[in-house]
């Protein structure tokens, strides 16, 4: 290193030729490009005849590195709405932080009048179109659930683009490849929900849990699981441990192809 | 106020020769001539009460109300002038939304109340300012529940945190109210407005101190201390209007609410018994009226 | 802990970031009177031991202290920032801070400038109304409260254990000798992380610094050194 504090931190003028001190300007384009450090995996969530079920696991991985394993993903907002949070923890954080602030302002304004899931959804397509718009996103993918302005319940997505999709079944992530399909068995289309019961909904969900388990390399066998419904509100329950899992037929696989011991 | 006319009185920030500042003297004037407003400190939580005189039976009953919510756990009543009020709590909002981006917690009702007074304060200083026309009670819960930091995620240890103190000082209620002057006290029982005297009187009876009155029996207490202090502008209409702070675990669930109206009702009704039967029992006699 | 220098690359142009992905360990524990915060002492330029007697253990108020990993200059900062913010926030209010004040302020200031610094940071304190506390902010600036927490590039090779030797509510004996076994097993596998071991016991009878010395099989001279 060179012993002159004045030449530290810039190029060397024996390599590039004399420094040009007009680089050190601050004016000129603002990068903000990041990077997601501790993450949540995915989301699901299945519309049943008269609410909603939803689930994440309980994981902040760090890399490859299982780092926390008692992150609460599922972000209740009030009794008729939940936000289930993928992604960027810290933009986790921050965004619920913006969620508590929300709720308070709107009880400034109408004691009493509660947000329902719809409007939740809209405002925060709002904030993560703009973040994205200013090069700066939050690095999250989420799934909004609860009940509309009709009671009905309510089931949609929003991405760190601001993206957002509706469907009766929906998964962020890797549950996207795998547990969308199976999730798509019990209601193809809008029309199937009033066919599918709770108990339908939530066994579907868990199973759909387990196999991300088996094949998502970033997942926990603890999980988050809630029931949204006009009747109970919501129903969390945020310390689930998966079930049922399936591992003894480990015993009849011998080698990789011909071996028989 | 014999040094009225003597021109020391028309800016705001100018000390007359004896020491006064008129202008936050006429300031107190307007808050006497408002609506009664009280603020009750009870054992599990807080209760604010004001005396909302109708001024027009064109005005929908229950409505333009004049208690305030801040943040969650906060109240604010101000008697005087009401845009002046309005402005006061715009500003409440303010310091307690920046004391949550700091410090990731809600605002101790303490803390509120000084950063209030220092604002009232400064209107005090300038002349291009006049100062607020509003005495204000603040009320609130502190949480007693285990702190959390906003957005947290994980758990501590399961069996708890270790090497707690029993008895050591966490959260609870706080009363405070504060004048024209950004003068402010923190109060077991406050009033202000038009009927504070009264109020005050009936206030004293309460052993407040003792911190032994339940929140229920507070609230009956407010309406009637209420109606007591109306009863020197009873050619009037009035609305009674209440609202509640309660710890995590009684009634509000730690938020500042309105009283619900079942018991805002019962509450009216007890107290307009109380009067008829203090008409019975004191009528001729007595007649001592409270010196404005 | 790296120090911040050498930081031009090979070509004299482009910074080095790789000089701030090396390591030491440090970690905080709940236990049943408090907490314990430890760390080891080596300070790294590359493969050059800059300091190898380094406190890395920070006071940010009277029992609210912080173990900083990452860019020494980045976690620097940001201490004596937050301890600008305890101590006005201690003279301001008769209340004195909590470490969850203390955590939501390091939070704040890792989360909004998090494409600027290198800090990871784990806080741990003690105060009369909420007893001990462990929080963890990694890299992006989010907040874990968590029964202990370990950190620093060292502290990779101590997850398993930890997970297998921690048990809840420990005595502070237990608590010390689960602290200085697992930054043993750190600085013994990880080439980053070495020198002593110090440690601060944060309860109700206030801050008390202990010392363990290689030379001396990490045994002593103990409290109080």
């Amino acid at each position: 290193m060179n012993h002159l504090p004045q030449a530290w931190g810039r190029p060397r003028d024996d390599i590039y030729g004399h420094y040009d001190p007009s680089h050190l300007q601050t004016a000129g384009p603002n990068a903000h490009t990041q990077q997601p450090i501790v993450t949540g995996t995915s989301v699901l969530a299945v519309k049943f005849k008269d609410g909603i079920v939803i689930a994440a696991d309980n994981l902040a991985s760090y890399g490859s590195l299982a780092r926390f394993t008692h992150v609460h993903r599922l972000r209740p907002f009030n009794d008729r709405a939940l936000v289930g949070f993928g992604g960027d923890i810290s933009d986790m954080q921050y965004l619920d932080r913006l969620l508590n602030s929300l709720d308070v302002n709107e009880n400034y304004g109408s004691p009493g009048h509660v947000l329902n899931a719809q409007n939740l959804h809209t405002y925060l397509s709002k904030v993560m179109y703009k973040r994205r718009s200013d090069m700066n996103p939050l690095w999250n993918s989420m799934l909004v659930v609860g009940l509309d302005g009709d009671d009905k319940p309510f089931l949609s997505s929003v991405d760190l683009l601001g993206t957002t999709f509706s469907s009766p079944t929906l998964a962020t992530g890797f549950g996207g490849h795998l547990a969308q399909p199976l999730l798509r068995k019990l209601a193809d289309d809008e029309s199937q929900v009033k066919d599918v019961t709770r108990e339908k909904a939530v066994a579907a969900v868990q199973e759909c849990m387990k196999v991300l388990f088996y094949r998502d390399a970033r997942s926990l066998d603890s999980y988050s699981i809630a029931v949204i419904t006009k009747e109970g509100g919501v129903e969390l329950k945020e310390d689930e441990q998966l079930e049922g899992q399936s591992w003894a037929f480990a015993d009849t696989i011998r080698g990789y192809g011909t071996q028989v011991n | 106020m014999t040094s009225i006319g003597t021109g020391y009185d028309l800016q705001n920030s100018v000390f007359s020769p004896d020491g006064r500042n008129f202008q936050v003297e006429y300031a107190v004037k307007a808050v006497e001539n408002g609506g009664t407003c009280i603020g009750i400190r009870c054992k599990n939580g807080i209760i604010l009460a004001t005396e909302k005189i109708i001024t027009s039976k064109l005005l929908r009953p229950g409505a333009n109300r004049r208690i305030a919510t801040v943040d969650r756990n906060i109240g604010v009543v101000s008697a005087g002038l009401v845009p002046d009020g309005r402005h006061f709590v715009s500003r409440a909002r303010d310091e307690a939304s920046s004391w949550r981006s700091t410090y990731k917690a809600p605002i101790p009702v303490k803390a509120l109340a000084g950063r209030l007074g220092s604002y009232v304060q400064a209107y005090t200083l300038y002349s291009s300012v006049r100062p607020f026309g509003i005495t204000a009670i603040v009320g609130g819960w502190d949480t007693d529940a285990e702190t959390k930091v906003d957005g947290q995620v994980g758990i501590g240890p399961a069996v708890g945190s270790g090497g707690k103190v029993d008895g050591a000082k966490k959260g609870g209620p706080g009363l405070y109210m504060i004048e024209p002057s950004g003068l402010y006290w923190g109060y077991y029982g406050a009033a202000t407005g038009k009927g504070r005297q009264a109020a005050k009187a009936e206030l004293e009876k309460l052993d407040l101190s003792s911190g032994t009155l339940e929140l229920e029996a507070g609230v009956m207490e407010a309406a009637r201390i209420i109606y007591v202090a109306h009863e020197d502008s009873k050619d009037k209409d009035f609305e009674l209007e209440m609202s509640w702070v309660s710890s995590v675990d009684g009634p509000t669930k730690g938020r500042h609410e309105q009283v619900p109206s079942s018991l805002l009702e019962e509450a009216e009704r007890r107290a307009k018994k109380a009067m008829e039967g203090e008409d019975e029992e004191t009528g001729s006699g007595e007649g001592e009226k409270m010196e404005e | 802990m790296v120090r911040s220098s050498g930081m031009l690359g090979e070509d004299g142009i482009h910074v080095d970031m790789n000089h701030l992905k090396t390591g030491e360990v440090n970690m905080a524990i709940t236990f049943c009177d408090g907490v314990i915060l430890g760390a080891d002492s080596r300070t790294t330029t590359g493969a050059y031991i800059a300091n190898r007697v380094t406190d890395k253990l920070t006071q940010v108020h009277d029992t609210i202290w912080c173990c900083r990993s990452g860019s020494a200059a980045d976690t620097q900062a940001v201490a004596d920032i937050v301890s600008y913010h305890l101590g006005l926030y201690g003279v301001m209010h008769e209340e004195g801070p909590t470490t969850q004040t203390a955590a939501g302020l390091f939070q704040e200031l890792c989360y909004d400038n998090k494409d600027r610094l290198s800090a990871g940071m784990i806080i741990a304190g003690y105060d009369q109304r909420n007893g001990g506390n462990v929080y963890s902010i990694p890299l992006g600036g989010s907040l874990h409260k968590q029964p202990y927490a370990i950190g620093g590039s060292g502290s990779t090779y101590i997850y398993g254990y930890c997970d297998s030797y921690w048990k809840e509510g420990m005595s502070e004996e237990e608590g010390i000798g689960f602290v200085k076994g697992a930054l043993r097993e750190a600085i013994k596998w990880d080439g980053s992380s070495g020198g002593v071991i110090r440690l601060v016991v944060l309860t109700n009878k206030g801050a008390v610094r202990h010392l363990y010395l290689p030379d001396q099989g990490y045994k002593g001279p103990g409290k109080g050194a």
